[in-house]
This record gives structure tokens, sequence and C-alpha cells, in this order.
């Protein structure tokens, strides 16, 4: 029944997200016609339910705009026209508009499913041709952008309630999008899932947490709050327990080079540039903890894949992770902005018992394995959109 | 006697650090000119001398360069002085042509000193005083010392061997300057920011604090190290307590999204009002409106806003980052408070929110006539002028 249907899965450049890429492959593996729009950044994959309708620099698009143009006014011309007065309407930027807009409305998906909530404004249009409009809720998108630009947050108003599905990577992002419009009834959380064949589960076999190893995953911005991290492992230092703290994806920052050194802990803290998916997972599997010091996150994949291998985590209760820890059981949770909180949850962390540590990670993995296969994930996408076309 | 200034725009109406210290300096007959990268029509204050633009497109770039060899060419020997001293500092061909190039505005003038108005704007330009003939001074204003070294180890270098004499406006800067390898024989000056008192002079302050209604205030870029974020959890933990206030913050920065974010989470958007950028007469209004002075900052080279604050009688609780805690005297003319430590900041506020009447008149009239003593423009004219002479 799937084999039919065509799922445009858009974010404006491919490769997209880790959770996109791996949905991509989940979803066309089930025989789901998968559409892939924009920016082209890596070689197409031999997969022939994925179809590339992309550009990968200026003569492509150019290539594109008359590919297209060609082909719409010779097939479906008066689609094209109504498109075009759509495109008029925008006022700037039509010839942009046109390579964006035309290969989606010659190949009309099913479903196009957007991932930046912020552009639904310019994908409005799908719905006049019988596209379905589906959009994932992720954090920045509606958790801070409409409450730092007060327009987003009324465009919100006016146009959530046209969507036809929304996809939410976990819970408390509903609430929060239903603030603008009431939404649950559209809405359906599908956790982001984890290929577990690939993650294998390393039990410790000895815990000698001198020093104790912390390693943070994650660009670097302001939401992932490691300058509450740095403050955290200044109170831990104090406490006198030997450790050593990593953040991969953080080098060369003013502000963090700056509070590790008026902390005095330039011994203790290394930062890092990023690392391959391989080398972040080697690192992971080596190391004694993994910390999540955000103010704000989904439900971070970091987060995931240290409880699939089993790497005991400390994290902020930011976004939607206290869907995934609870306190004590398969990691430690802590309040955000709290440093002192922090502190404490990692010295917990290094006064743990070989057997304490083990029993936390072997919760962990089974959270991990019940609520974050990929699988179920594919699974409920599919079951998902499968409403949202009988609708 | 010829000054010639190094900044990267030329200074605007209310940049008084700078507008005033011409203004000094023309007032003994010293000529100024300016060497800045962009120019802003409106200033008349003195000559000012645009740098080299630096081209996109090679040709452009090669034709600029060639042009301004040419015009060096009346200028032989400082130019030759200026290879040799690169050529000692190990600085490549392709290099010495760039600097060449950059500075050319500056090697044909004649002047007696080359000062420039921050560490950051001497890079590449070290140099360039002594091929002219020229002393040359520069001033420690805060992130080029606290800061920006941390990203670019060891910048300083050729300039800690070059510079003559160093204008830092506190104290803890120049101990920092110290530790990034600045000696100790280098001849130093340090001269503080100061303000127009006639323009922010207290006018009746009321210091019966209303619990329902209190005014806090902090102008400020939104930038990280201004500390915005403590001050907002601070007075979240403040708003717990069941106290009323009203906190405006001043400014405009490109933290504006992650400030925006804090207030909302930390439940404050019916407390907090990011204002935006004002003009002096508006910021006049608000410093009147106001009853405390918050200014947790993580780095500070001095900060303006603290002096204004503390003339206009404000009480001024602030953090002990590099110049504040020499800005505002501890417990005499305000509050100082340690760095990341939130708790003490909400403590602090709420406990001189909670002093007798007479205790906080004190603490103003303290801090006006603190103000009056030492950060008035008539002393820093003066200072500069020192400065160049002694």
């Amino acid at each position: 029944m799937t084999k039919n249907i065509k799922i445009a899965i858009y974010s404006g450049v491919v490769p997209s997200t880790t959770f996109i890429e791996r949905l991509n492959t989940g979803l066309s593996g089930i025989g789901f016609q998968i559409l892939l729009f924009g920016n082209r950044r890596i070689k197409k994959s031999s997969n022939k339910n994925i179809h590339y309708y992309t550009h990968t620099n200026k003569l492509s698009k150019l290539f594109q705009l008359i590919k297209y143009s060609v082909l719409l006014s010779l097939f479906k011309l008066k689609d094209k026209k109504k498109l075009d007065l759509i495109i008029d309407a925008f006022g700037k930027n039509k010839r942009l508009l046109k390579v964006k807009y035309y290969p989606v409305l010659y190949h009309s998906p099913d479903i196009f499913h957007i991932q930046w909530t912020k552009s639904i404004e310019d994908w409005m249009w799908v719905k006049e041709f019988g596209i379905k409009l589906v959009v994932s809720l992720r954090g920045a998108h509606i958790n801070y952008s409409p409450i730092a630009n007060k327009s987003l947050a009324k465009m919100y108003q006016r146009l959530f309630p046209e969507i036809d599905g929304f996809h939410a990577v976990r819970k408390a992002i509903v609430t929060e999008a239903s603030k603008y419009s009431d939404i649950f009834n559209k809405t359906q959380v599908i956790y982001s899932g984890l290929n577990m064949d690939k993650l294998s589960f390393q039990t410790k076999k000895a815990f000698d947490n001198t020093p104790l190893r912390i390693l943070s995953i994650g660009r670097n911005h302001w939401k992932k709050g490691y300058s509450y991290a740095l403050e955290a492992l200044s109170l831990f230092n104090n406490k006198g327990i030997d450790f050593h703290y990593t953040i991969v994806g953080a080098a060369n920052d003013e502000e963090l080079l700056f509070l590790r050194s008026e902390m005095s802990l330039e011994e203790n803290i290394t930062f890092l540039g990023e690392l391959s998916f391989e080398g972040v997972l080697n690192l992971m599997n080596d190391v004694d903890v993994l910390l999540l010091p955000s103010v704000e996150e989904g439900i971070a994949n970091v987060v995931l894949e240290a409880m699939a291998l089993g790497t005991i985590i400390v994290s902020t209760d930011c976004g939607g992770m206290n869907e995934v820890l609870l306190d004590a059981k398969n990691g430690f949770i802590v309040p955000i902005r709290n440093p002192f909180a922090m502190a404490e949850a990692l010295q917990k962390v290094a006064q743990l018992t070989l057997d304490d540590y083990q029993n936390i990670i072997n919760e962990a993995r089974k959270t991990v394995e019940q609520n974050h296969d990929i699988k179920m994930t594919i699974a409920q996408m599919e079951d998902f959109y499968q409403t949202i076309l009988n609708h | 006697m010829r000054i010639g200034l190094v900044l990267s725009s030329t200074p605007g109406y209310s940049e008084t650090f700078l507008t005033s210290k011409i203004k000094g300096l023309q007032e003994q007959g010293i000529d100024v000119v300016l060497f800045s990268q962009q120019i802003d029509k409106e200033f008349k204050l003195c000559t000012v001398i645009k740098s080299p633009r630096v081209y996109k497109r090679k040709v452009f770039q090669i034709l600029a360069m060639l042009f301004q060899l040419v015009r060096l060419i009346p200028h032989y020997a400082t130019l030759k002085r200026y290879v040799i001293l690169e050529k000692k500092h190990n600085t490549s061909f392709s290099n010495i042509l760039k600097k060449t190039y950059l500075n050319s505005h500056i090697l044909s003038q004649q002047l007696d000193w080359l000062h420039f108005g921050f560490a950051t704007q001497a890079l590449g330009s070290e140099m360039v005083a002594k091929a002219i003939g020229a002393k040359m001074g520069v001033s420690f204003r805060g992130f080029d010392i606290a800061i920006y070294p941390f990203k670019h180890t060891g910048c300083y270098d050729s300039l800690w061997k070059m510079v003559d004499k160093v204008h830092t406006i506190s104290d803890d800067l120049l101990k920092k300057a110290y530790q990034l390898g600045l000696s100790k024989e280098t001849y130093h000056q340090k001269i503080t920011p100061a303000i127009d008192i006639s323009v922010f002079q207290e006018s009746n302050k009321k210091f019966h604090i209303p619990e329902t209604k209190i005014h806090f205030l902090t102008i400020t870029r939104l930038h990280w190290k201004k500390g915005i974020i403590p001050m907002l959890e601070a007075l979240s933990k403040f708003k717990d307590q069941g106290y009323d206030f009203i906190y405006k913050i001043v400014g405009e920065g490109k933290e504006y999204e992650r400030i925006a974010f804090a207030i909302s989470q930390l439940g404050l958007d019916d407390k907090v009002l990011l204002v935006g950028k004002k003009e002096r007469k508006e910021v006049v209004k608000l410093y009147e409106e106001a009853h405390v002075y918050l200014q947790y900052s993580i780095s500070e080279g001095f900060c303006n806003a603290v002096i204004e604050a503390q003339s206009m009688g404000l009480l001024c609780v602030v953090s002990d980052a590099e110049g504040l805690s020499e800005n505002v005297a501890n417990n005499e003319t305000g509050w100082v408070i340690p760095r990341f430590h939130v708790k003490e900041l909400e403590n602090k506020i709420i406990e001189v929110i909670n002093f007798k009447e007479s205790e906080k008149k004190q603490v103003s009239l303290n801090a006006q006539e603190r103000v009056q003593k030492f950060f008035t423009i008539e002393q820093q004219q003066k200072q500069f002028v020192d400065f160049y002479l002694r």
C-alpha cells in the first residue's frame, strides 16, 4: 500500500539532520517513494526509492529552472500559471522561488513534510495543489524563535490551523506549540530512533574514576549551556575530585576560552572541533559520563547514543530529556541553569560502585531499546502518514 | 605637537571618552589627526584620514597597492626604515607588501605620537610609529586585553616590544597585560573613563523604594561578557520571594535571542523589558526612573554607564569584573559582588532594597561625590595632555 505514496521530506539541504537521513532510509526501505528537493551536498545514494530533484551549484540551479519551466509548460500549464500568480504575490526573489517551487509542483508528492516550522509560510501554496502539508516541530523554531520574534508568533497563530499534520519529537514541545493554536488532535509524537545494531552495548568491566572522564558533544551554541558546565566543573574541582572534561564541537570559542581561564581549568578541560561519527562513538565508549548541560533541547541524540553504548548520563531537565531519563534509575537529571546541582550529580557518578554503574547503564540501554529503536520510529511514521492521507 | 589616533570608526556624539580627549588635546594647541576605517560625515572635530580599502577582486587590489606605493615615493626614507624594521621581525615579503599597503595612510604622515585606541588596533601596525619617527602609545580598553588574547595566543608579542607608553583604564587590565607579556618597565598611565556630569546629574532621587514597584536598570550591549543572564537568574529568584519589580535593559546586541529566551524560560516576561538602544536624553530619563542599577558583568573594562548611574545617584550593584571594582567603591558608593555567585547577587539586591532610607541616601551621595572627584571630563582631559607631554 505504501508503494506508490510519494513523500517529500524537506529541509532545504541534502543531507539533512541525522534523524531525517535515518528516516529517509527507513521509509524507503518499506516502499515509500522519498522525494528530495533543495541543495545537495553529497553524492546520490543508489537507493531506488529515493529520488533526487536537487541542485548543487549556480549552473545546476539555472538548468533546473529551465528544465522545470519547460516540463510544467508542456504538461501542467494550468498549474504553472496558478503557481506563477502565487509567486508574483510574494513580490521578491521570484526566480529563486521558481527554482525552489517548480520541481515540487511538477513531481507533486502526496505529502510535503517540512522540517523547519519558521518556513511554513513559504510552503502553504502546496495545499492549493492537493498536496498535504506536514510540519515537524523542532526546538528552536518553537521554543525561542517566536519568543524573540513576535511576528513569527503571529504567523504561527494564523497558519497552524491550516497545516494537515504535525510531527513532534517529544511530548513537551506539543504543549509549547499549542500556545499558538490548538494542534493536539493533529499531532503525533514520534521519538527519534537509533539503529541499535550499530550501537553495541559495552558494559564497564571496571570503573576507575580517577580522573573522572566527562564528555559533552554538540556544536557551540548558547542553548547547549556549556557556560553552566564550566561553572559546575569549577565547583566540582573545588570538591577535590580529579576529572577531565572534553567538549567536542566547541573549539576556539571566545566565551568558553575566557571562562576556562578565569576558572583556572586549562589543565582539566579540552575543547575539540568536530569529529566523525565513529570518532564520537569511540570517545563516548572511552569516557565515564556524558554531560548534557543544555538550557534547551529536543531529545538529544547524543544522549540516546551514549545510553545505547553504555555510558552514564548527567543531563539537565531541558526539553524532552525527562521523557527519557529517570533520575538515578537510568541516568541523572538535574534542573536547568543550575551548576550546583550539576556538580552534585557528577559527584554522585564519581562515587558509584561498579555494580551501581552497571545497573544504571543496563537500565539506560533498556530504555533506548524500548522507545528509541529506528524500526519503531519508521512504523510510527508510516502510520502517521497514512492517517494524514486518509483524512 | 601632532598626534595621530588610530580608531576603527570616528567617535559618535555620545562617545565622550574619545571626543573629550580630542577636544582637550586641541585646547592645549596639540594638532590631532584621526586614522579610521569608517568615517561618519557628521564628525568635524579633527582631520580624518581613511585607511586603505581592501578589495575583493585581485585586479583592483593590485592597482590600489601600486597607487599607494607611488604615493609613498616622496617618503622613501620612511618606507625603507619600515621595511627594514619588518624584516628584522622576520616578516615575509608578501606580508611586508600587505602591511605597507594597509599602513600607507600613516606612513606618509609626520607625527610626534601614534596612539592606537585599542590594543587590537595596533596588530599589524606595530612598526609604523618607529618608522615614521613617532612615539607609540596604546590604550587598553577591556575586550582587547581581557578576552581577545585567549583566541590569539601571543598576539601582542611584537606590540610589547615596540610600544613606548600604555594607557590603561583600570589597574586590573594593566595586571592582565603584564600576564600577557608586557614589560613592567614600559611607561604606563591609568586614565579612567569620564562623564559629562552636567548631563548626568542627580535630580531629587527618592530613596523610599516601594516593594510593589522596584525599578532596576542596566545599560549595556547584549553580549555574553555583560553577564545579563546571571542578573536575570538572580531576579527570577527575587521574584520567587514575592518582590514585584520592573527591570529595563537598554541596548542592542547579537545575544538578543539568548537573552529573550532566558527571560521567557525564567518566567520574567512581565518583569523584564528589552528596550533597545536609546538616545542620551532618554537614557537620562531612564536613570531618573530607576532605583537600582545592576552591572553583573563577567568581563568589563571599566563601564561608563556605572559612572553615569552613580553620578545620577542610583544604588549600584556590580560584579568584580576587571575595572568594575575600581569604578564602584564597595560598601561606600555601591556594592561589588564576586562573579559567578548568583546567590550572592540575589542576597545583595534584597539587602539593598531593605536598607534604611538614610543608608541608601548616604551611599548615593558618596557615589555622586566620588564621580565628581575622580571621573569628570576635565580631569580626564588634563591626564591625557600629561600622557603625551610627560
